[in-house]
């Protein structure tokens, strides 16, 4: 299912539009409802956008929330909820990134490679986590376009919207990133 | 590396990146609710009613404590000594506030039959009449009140307005029909609109 697909999927939950419209008002049990239904996958593209740091995951997705119900006031439905609210993840996240300087975890990642799920027949375990840890190696811009793009799924536009970018700019910054993460894997078994 | 093969090992990385383990959400979002809510407060804009209603009930307390003070400054008068401008400006300020109450009733009262059905529209019917019967104890408690038809009226109003604030998810369809055959029955609509037009007549 592609990212568009699973935000009108989002915004077709039942009452969220009337949520929101409650939350507005101050409604705290709409407010919570509407935590519960997206904090799941926020948490989940924070966790990736901060390396794997899960302390920081959820520091930086309640600041996200937070923004959330502060700004709601000023959300006017021009785009679908869930991804308004991804955007002011992905801003909350990047500023949380520059500001804490903790944007490389680097070798540490190879560990990783131990708890990794369902493997793949045709890649080595090894060469997958240093792909992870080359993509969290990238500028945070760079990473969050290929968590964004190549990840999680999102469209450009949608990327250039969550970034505050053209969407020329997003694919000229994924571009960028992949030939790093080429550079960075090809000196490794002949890749 | 070849593109394709970068592809593939994207593919694979999306389907085999870490999950992060689960949170304790509720922790979350009592910081959340801490924090984000005195936001909420900051930002959500008062309704110009609410406002107005506060302004009334501010203005009763004030008439009230006035009239305390004076009993205590001055027992002798037996007749209030209120400037007729004063007192016409107060007369206007009620009749400006049923006014405002009144037709926002009357939108509320003419859409809810055929509107209120769904759950969504029962809830925010709910929500607007529980703001509108605070008004109409407030009005009910003023001198607006000393008419005997429009006190009757607001009576009425804060029986079929407290009706329709208690709507209940899952029972609305029932609800409402009881509810406008009471409107019917009572006339409430057209007792409403020959009120609005008695106050726009200045009577």
């Amino acid at each position: 299912m592609t990212h568009a697909a699973l935000a009108a999927e989002a915004s077709t939950v039942p009452d969220e539009r009337f949520l929101i419209a409650r939350a507005q008002r101050g409604d705290r049990d709409a407010a919570r409802s509407l935590y519960d239904a997206h904090s799941r996958r926020v948490h989940r593209l924070v966790f990736r956008l901060c390396g794997g740091d899960e302390e920081m995951a959820q520091d930086l997705t309640q600041d996200t929330f937070i923004r959330v119900f502060d700004k709601l006031s000023s959300f006017r439905g021009e785009s679908a909820f869930a991804t308004w609210v991804h955007r002011i993840a992905v801003t909350v996240t990047l500023n949380g990134l520059r500001k804490e300087r903790r944007l490389k975890r680097g070798a540490d990642d190879l560990d990783v490679a131990n708890d990794l799920p369902a493997p793949s027949d045709n890649v080595d375990p090894d060469l997958r986590a240093r792909l992870r840890a080359a993509i969290e190696a990238l500028p945070p811009g760079s990473r969050a376009s290929v968590i964004l793009h190549d990840i999680e799924g999102y469209t450009h536009a949608e990327i250039g919207e969550m970034l505050g970018i053209a969407e020329g700019t997003s694919k000229a910054r994924l571009f960028d990133a992949r030939n790093r993460l080429k550079k960075a894997l090809a000196a490794y078994r002949n890749e | 590396m070849t593109e394709e093969r970068l592809n593939e090992l994207l593919d694979d990385a999306r389907r085999t990146w870490p999950l992060p383990p689960e949170p304790d959400y509720q922790a979350m979002w009592e910081r959340i609710d801490r924090e984000a809510f005195a936001g909420m407060r900051r930002t959500t804009r008062t309704p110009s009613w609410r406002i107005f209603s506060i302004g009334l009930a501010a203005a009763l307390m004030m008439g009230i404590g006035l009239g305390r003070f004076s009993m205590k400054e001055a027992p002798a008068p037996t007749v209030a000594a209120v400037p007729t401008d004063t007192a016409a400006t107060a007369s206007g300020a009620y009749d400006r506030a049923a006014s405002e109450l009144l037709g926002r009733t009357v939108a509320l009262l003419t859409s809810l039959p055929s509107q209120g059905r769904s759950v969504a529209a029962g809830e925010r019917f709910s929500n607007q009449a529980t703001e509108l019967l605070t008004s109409t104890r407030l009005l009910l408690d003023s001198p607006a009140a000393s008419d005997a038809r429009f006190k009757d009226l607001l009576e009425d109003l804060e029986l079929v307005l407290a009706q329709i604030a208690m709507l209940q998810t899952g029972r609305t369809r029932q609800e409402i029909d009881l509810i406008t055959d009471a409107l019917e029955e009572r006339d409430v609509v057209p007792r409403i609109r020959s009120a609005v037009a008695r106050l726009a007549a200045g009577d």
